[in-house]
């Protein structure tokens, strides 16, 4: 904040005025939105990638059927970043997008912005029957119903929706689609070829041949039907198109290798393509015979474009993921780790397990994030402004940013409905900051190394804010959300056994009562749900030594442990956060992890910021 | 029940290796395609049905002229809105009816494709793979349709309905139970019969189980309880707001200076009667807005921020004794309000009675929650018959979603469901199991629509009653005040539909069967019907049938003399099941290879769970643990001579495990859904290897001596717990290990 304090809003400001002069769209005013389902999936495309070159930033938004599976799934204070990484991977391979709302837009003038945001539909319709891109998702019901009470369209969404598959499944389905490949083949080092081989070969050979020859000769045009087909049924070949083609059963690769070898080097009329089996792998080699060199250039380039079609017929959606990325524009988001795991799981490929191999492989498709909320953090302590309209609304209160939005696209504002306006709000958001903090994004980008100034703000994901989850207006810890006290992870608890719905001060009396070791001002407590607390000692040492007295049962904290209560350290919560499962009730998590956590020796110095301000940079790698 | 049959149908690809099972599915697989061509006109019924509710539609058909003209008014679909007066109907229509059908539309059947159901599943895996089902997808919509037998019409008056319910949490503390899953195919599925699925979730009912129901009220007393014995006047910490902003200073003194006014003038005019109007005071005091609360002067406070409201607070519990703040749930929000007490024994009447206040509301809260339940509740207390067609997925998931958590095994479920539904009858079941009904159907399919065709042509098509076939059963059908002889929604796959599609091949089926409806017997009582109640198909493509009322099961064709070919019998202690081999190896290599070390004839069968996996179906049950000792053995030794073994191209890459059949029901029973099955089987192998080790612990003392992989795993690495993945970097055989142990 420091560094802007002329710009911090005064009683006398005349901004009223001004605000009114920017905005003249009322409150919870309609943008036009492009709305993008699969029939208007194309063209819409094709204009979105003119958009995105034109436009120097791209900022983007998502909706999707949950975002955590119980409270403790949440962002907790006092999750390191590679826990913060587990939980969002956790609810990106379970929930489901079903609205991807992309924004190229621009500033100018510094207060200019020009936006066209696009919202697409999508559902993950297996198009293609091969199983993918997903055969289930979780719904978290609150999270729809609040959806719902928002007026989204769920009919639009699985109606229309737009399928897609991710770059791996791409890779893997390639195999399983019906269609002739005719690539593929690169022409191996001609191998020694056994006796079974030349038989093979010649063989094949012989046959080509005499399909060719008579292939030829019947060319004077009978229209006679019957003729046509008998010679057909004689020849064993069909038309491809208007071409004529034959097929050869094969069954190994090796057979199918030997009859492109033969056809590349014997015919130059004619094309092969590989018919592929339902397992993978091939069935038959079709052969096509071309009439020249002209009209072979000609066929190749025909197969070139099916392909083409084809793949992008599979990619589906992916192919606006695919127009953002080598486009190299920088992507404005809020919450980027969420959304960033959800679109490295769902379009990338699945989510490796550590952060660092995420964040490696987020960072070859886009090279330059950028986080609203990170650059949030710079004006202010914002941990309440989670959402991106209350961030806005603090923005006006607090400082003078006019910024004047330009959507020069044309849709019905009918037809917008609610559905895709984040992503402008995101595009606002990030305008006003860039104002308030004198970032100019338009030099910014011209800039040929690239934005400057935008560097050090770049690819950081922040990891949001959570407030604790029983924020009773009486529970005023206020040491554990506003003091950043950095603690380290050895000298957290957790604990469990007490009674379901015990308060956070009740179980702190009891500690207090039961050791004098265990004064009021060396600990605290927090609860993480109903059945689980966690304790923070002030001091270094003594959660090792409250571990082992409650663990030995009959120590000085024999009448805490009696009382059922157990005790685990950090390392038992991280494993916990790395289980397939990550399970409903901590506590009964924690349990099952208790054993084999217990010989843990943190050689780790991670340390966690007892605060909410968790930041992940994706440049220090 | 579309979802449901969807997948199943469309798994028939699954379910052969014997020629009748698949060329089953097959039928199935082409009867569906032929529906989803079929529905293109029925769209267009049901679009105008859905728009004019309650308003009769005639339906000029081309047969009219020689029958009355077939009627399609909507059925009565219930939501949110109308759910309360249909409730009551309901009661009425079900107390008096004779049997009840009904029918579920889920978001899914099986959370990834190997839970389909496999011809090498035992009853008690079949059990398994049924609860995953139950506890995992939503139930969205929900057919319901008494049918009641009028004997001076000589004709069954049903009342279909469908419900739209939606699992959305009212009460108690954030459950994850009610998260749920999508199967994407189901969804798909559900969509291409115009489900609406904003109605669904906007205005489904909501439901709470009597589980859940239990354990809110428990809660909510402990906390009640709780309240009391914190008695209100012990000081419960008040914890001072830290007065750290001069603006807070001033709106305390301010605060405290307008309270005691009012307080200063209530004693006033307690104590001398005054005149003085309290209304003269400045306006500011609107903010105080002065009334009655409980027969006692108050303050309501209005507008103030939630910190304001707190300094308020602590203003009064400091400096007045006998003013008391009271926040309570008022039309919309909570409300606040400064109240007088006479005395001390008054304030802890006033605070007594506002907890009990408190206490009542939740407790209607909770009543209220139960919405779709009492449904149920109703089915179950009337103890009618329950009639459904391939149900016992249908059952599971009313017993998941209305009573409570499913037992862990087939045997306590049945207990569960007889409890609750003691006459169940599936119509699938007496369709292959009576020879009558087997004659009537022309060895037919017996999938629902199919069934409904044959069976009741009459309803299927509209005809009217009068050029029927003497045996035809008439159904009529009554949605609120309108009645029609010859009804037809045309709304396929669509629950209240279904539920009476199925309601109408019982009554027809029980007339081929010679039942007499107007003999004043019930139903579930006539002898001719003994035979089939209370038998439900756990897996129908296999015949395995259970009995609700005794826990037994049997397979299809030993309990009746149907015309199904008898497969071979399965025997499980010879399966071993094999997973993360080459991808490349099909099953004849499987096969090759193995035969090669047991000999010719020691592999009867191999079978593909997915393409990750297979059973191996050993003649003899020695061989699975011979081939287990022998697979460990050979990777242990990993030596040039193992390499020239058969085995050797089995275990190829190192990711090859094996197990006995137990342990593939332990993965069964696994809440992990992988879509993969050696994916599963390590994601569910890594707490295997977890069991295994606290065995290991508990032989050894202590963690330290113990030469668990974990340990020596972790000491290589830096970062102890960085381990990407947990069964692949143990030691081969270990899945062994726990097989034998």
């Amino acid at each position: 904040m420091p560094p802007f304090p002329m710009l911090r809003r005064r009683f006398l400001c005349t901004q009223t005025s001004n605000l009114s002069l920017f905005n003249q769209k009322p409150v919870g005013r309609q943008w036009p939105i492009k709305q993008v389902t699969k029939s208007n999936f194309s063209d819409s495309l094709h204009e979105l990638k003119n958009k995105i070159s034109d436009s120097d930033f791209v900022a983007v938004s998502l909706q999707n059927t949950g975002s955590y599976s119980s409270p403790w799934h949440r962002l907790l204070p006092f999750d390191t970043a590679e826990i913060a990484y587990l939980k969002a991977k956790y609810a990106a391979e379970r929930f489901q997008i079903l609205q991807f709302s992309v924004c190229p837009f621009s500033v100018r003038a510094s207060n200019k912005l020009t936006a066209y945001p696009f919202n697409f539909h999508l559902f993950p319709r297996d198009e293609h029957k091969i199983g993918m891109p997903c055969y289930s998702f979780s719904c978290q019901p609150s999270y729809l119903t609040s959806m719902a009470q928002e007026d989204f369209d769920f009919n639009v969404c699985i109606y229309d929706g737009i399928s897609y598959l991710s770059r791996a499944q791409e890779s893997a389905a390639k195999g399983q689609m019906e269609n002739p490949v005719s690539s593929g083949y690169v022409a191996q080092s001609p191998s020694s070829r056994s006796v079974a081989d030349n038989v093979f070969v010649e063989r094949i050979k012989s046959r080509v041949g005499h399909w060719i020859s008579a292939c030829k000769h019947s060319d004077t045009r009978t229209n006679d039907v019957l003729v046509n087909s008998l010679r057909k049924l004689i020849l064993g070949g069909e038309d491809y198109g208007l071409r004529p083609s034959l097929n050869i059963d094969v069954c190994s690769e090796r057979q199918v290798q030997l009859v492109f070898e033969m056809v590349k080097s014997g015919y130059e009329n004619v094309v092969p393509l590989i018919i592929p089996a339902k397992g993978g792998g091939a069935q038959a080699v079709r052969v096509v015979l071309t009439s020249s060199k002209e009209d072979r250039d000609l066929l190749e380039k025909e197969l070139q474009n099916m392909e083409e079609e084809q793949s992008k017929r599979v990619r589906g959606f992916r192919e606006v993921i695919d127009l953002i990325s080598t486009s190299r524009k920088p992507v404005v988001a809020h919450k980027s780790l969420n959304d960033f795991t959800f679109i490295h799981s769902k379009f990338l490929a699945p989510l490796p397990s550590t952060m660092d191999e995420f964040r490696s492989s987020l960072h070859s498709v886009f090279p330059n994030i950028l986080d609203v909320n990170h650059l949030m953090k710079e004006i202010g302590p914002l941990n309440k402004y989670t959402n991106v309209p209350a961030a806005i609304s603090y923005l006006k209160r607090n400082f003078f940013a006019p910024i004047e939005i330009e959507i020069p696209q044309k849709a019905s504002v009918e037809e917008s409905k609610n559905h895709g306006h984040n992503v402008v709000r995101i595009s606002e958001l990030f305008a006003k900051l860039c104002f308030i903090l004198k970032i100019a994004p338009e030099t910014e980008t011209h800039n040929p190394d690239g934005p400057s100034t935008l560097k050090c703000y770049s690819n950081v994901l922040n990891l949001g804010s959570n407030s604790f989850q029983d924020s009773n207006e009486d529970d005023d810890i206020s040491a554990w959300t506003h003091n950043p006290t950095k603690i380290s992870i050895n000298n957290l608890l957790f604990l469990w056994g007490f009674r379901s719905g015990t308060s956070a001060r009740r179980l702190k009396n009891l500690l207090c009562k039961s050791h004098e070791k265990l004064s009021e001002d060396v600990f605290d407590v927090r609860l993480v749900d109903k059945n689980c607390a966690v304790v923070v000692f002030w001091k270094t040492g003594l959660s090792e030594w409250f571990l082992t007295t409650i663990d030995s049962g009959d120590g000085e904290l024999r009448e805490l442990a009696a009382e059922g209560l157990m005790a685990v350290g950090y390392e038992a919560y991280k494993r916990v956060c790395k289980s397939e499962i990550l399970g409903a009730d901590l506590a009964d998590s924690l349990a099952e992890f208790d054993r084999e956590a217990s010989e843990a020796h943190t050689e780790e110095s991670a340390e966690v910021y007892w605060n909410n301000e968790l930041m992940i940079n994706l440049d220090d790698l | 029940m579309g979802g449901k049959r969807w997948v199943k149908e469309a798994g028939g690809i699954w379910e052969g290796s014997d020629g009748a099972s698949q060329s089953r599915g097959h039928e199935e697989v082409s009867e569906t395609v032929k529906e989803d061509i079929g529905m293109k006109q029925h769209w267009m019924v049901r679009a105008i049905s859905k728009t004019l509710t309650l308003i009769p539609i005639p339906f000029h058909s081309s047969r009219a002229s020689f029958s009355s003209p077939s009627s399609s008014f909507a059925l009565k679909n219930v939501t949110r809105s109308n759910f309360e007066l249909s409730l009551a109907d309901l009661r009425r229509h079900v107390r008096d009816s004779d049997f009840v059908s009904i029918d579920l539309e889920m978001t899914g059947v099986t959370s990834a494709p190997w839970r389909e159901s496999f011809e090498f599943d035992r009853f008690d895996v079949r059990y398994l793979k049924v609860k995953d089902s139950a506890e995992k997808f939503a139930v969205v919509q929900f057919g319901v349709c008494p049918f009641r037998w009028d004997s001076t019409k000589q004709s069954f008056i049903a009342h279909p309905h469908n419900f739209y319910i939606f699992p959305r949490q009212e009460v108690g503390a954030y459950d994850p139970s009610y998260e749920f899953l999508c199967q994407t195919a189901s969804i798909d599925f559900l969509a291409k019969y115009q489900f609406d699925f904003n109605l669904c979730v906007k205005e489904g009912i909501s439901y709470l189980s009597r589980a859940l129901e239990d354990a809110a009220r428990l809660h909510l007393h402990s906390t009640h309880e709780d309240e009391l014995s914190e008695s209100p006047c012990t000081t419960k910490e008040i914890k001072d707001v830290p007065l750290v902003r001069m603006a807070d200073i001033l709106f305390v003194e301010r605060m405290r200076n307008k309270i005691s006014e009012w307080h200063d003038d209530l004693l006033q005019i307690r104590n001398r009667r005054s005149s003085q109007i309290p209304e003269d005071s400045n306006d500011s005091m609107n903010q105080f807005q002065t009334i009655f609360f409980r027969m006692r002067p108050a303050i309501k406070l209005n507008g103030f921020t939630s910190r304001q409201l707190r300094l308020i607070k602590s203003v009064i519990q400091k400096s007045f004794k006998d003013l008391a703040y009271i926040r309570v749930n008022g039309a919309s929000c909570l409300e606040q309000f400064i109240v007088y007490t006479n005395s001390r024994r008054d304030l802890e009447l006033l605070m007594k009675e506002v907890k009990g206040d408190l206490c009542k509301e939740a407790e209607m809260k909770i009543g209220a929650a139960i919405g779709f339940r009492h449904v149920i509740d109703l089915l179950s207390s009337e103890q009618k018959l329950i009639v459904g067609h391939n149900c016992f997925l249908d059952i599971a998931h009313v017993c998941r979603k209305f009573v409570g958590p499913l037992p862990s095994n087939l045997e306590e479920y049945v207990t569960l469901v007889q409890k609750n539904f003691p006459y169940i009858i599936d119509t699938k079941i007496l369709l292959n199991a009576s020879n009558v009904l087997q004659l009537k159907m022309k060895k037919s399919s017996t999938s629902l629509s199919k069934a409904f065709a044959i069976l009741c042509p009459h309803i299927a098509s509209g005809v009217s009653s009068s050029g029927l076939a003497p045996s035809s059963v008439t159904v009529e059908v009554q949605v609120d005040d309108m009645r029609s002889s010859n009804w037809n929604s045309g709304a396929k796959h669509e629950a209240g539909y279904d539920a009476f599609m199925t309601g109408c091949i019982f009554a027809q089926s029980c007339s081929h069967l010679n039942i007499d409806f107007s003999s004043h017997s019930m139903l579930m009582k006539e002898e001719k019907l003994q035979k089939y109640i209370n038998l439900l198909y756990l897996s129908w493509s296999c015949g395995d049938i259970v009995n609700i009322k005794t826990g037994g099961t049997t397979t299809e064709s030993s309990a009746f003399n149907t015309f199904k070919i008898q497969p071979t019998k399965i025997l499980f202690p010879n399966i071993a099941i094999i997973w993360g081999f080459p991808s490349k190896l099909k099953a004849r290599e499987i096969k090759e290879s193995l035969c090669k070390v047991f000999g010719l004839t020691s592999v009867t069968s191999i079978y593909h769970l997915d393409r990750t996996a297979v059973f191996v179906q050993f003649n003899k049950s020695e061989l699975v643990s011979d081939f287990l000792e022998l697979k460990s053995r050979l990777e242990k030794k990993n030596d040039a001579i193992s390499v020239f073994h058969p085995l050797s191209e089995l275990l190829e890459g190192g990711n090859t495990r094996a197990a006995s059949y137990e342990v593939y029901k332990e993965i069964c029973g696994s809440p992990i859904s992988k879509v993969l099955f050696a994916d599963q089987a390590e994601a569910v192998g890594i707490n295997l290897n977890t069991k295994l080790l606290e065995n290991k612990v508990q032989e050894n003392g202590s963690f330290a001596n113990s030469q668990s992989p974990i340990d020596t795993k972790t000491a290589d690495i830096k970062q102890p717990l960085k381990c990407t993945s947990g069964s692949s970097k143990f030691p081969k055989g270990e899945m062994l290990d726990i097989v034998s142990c």
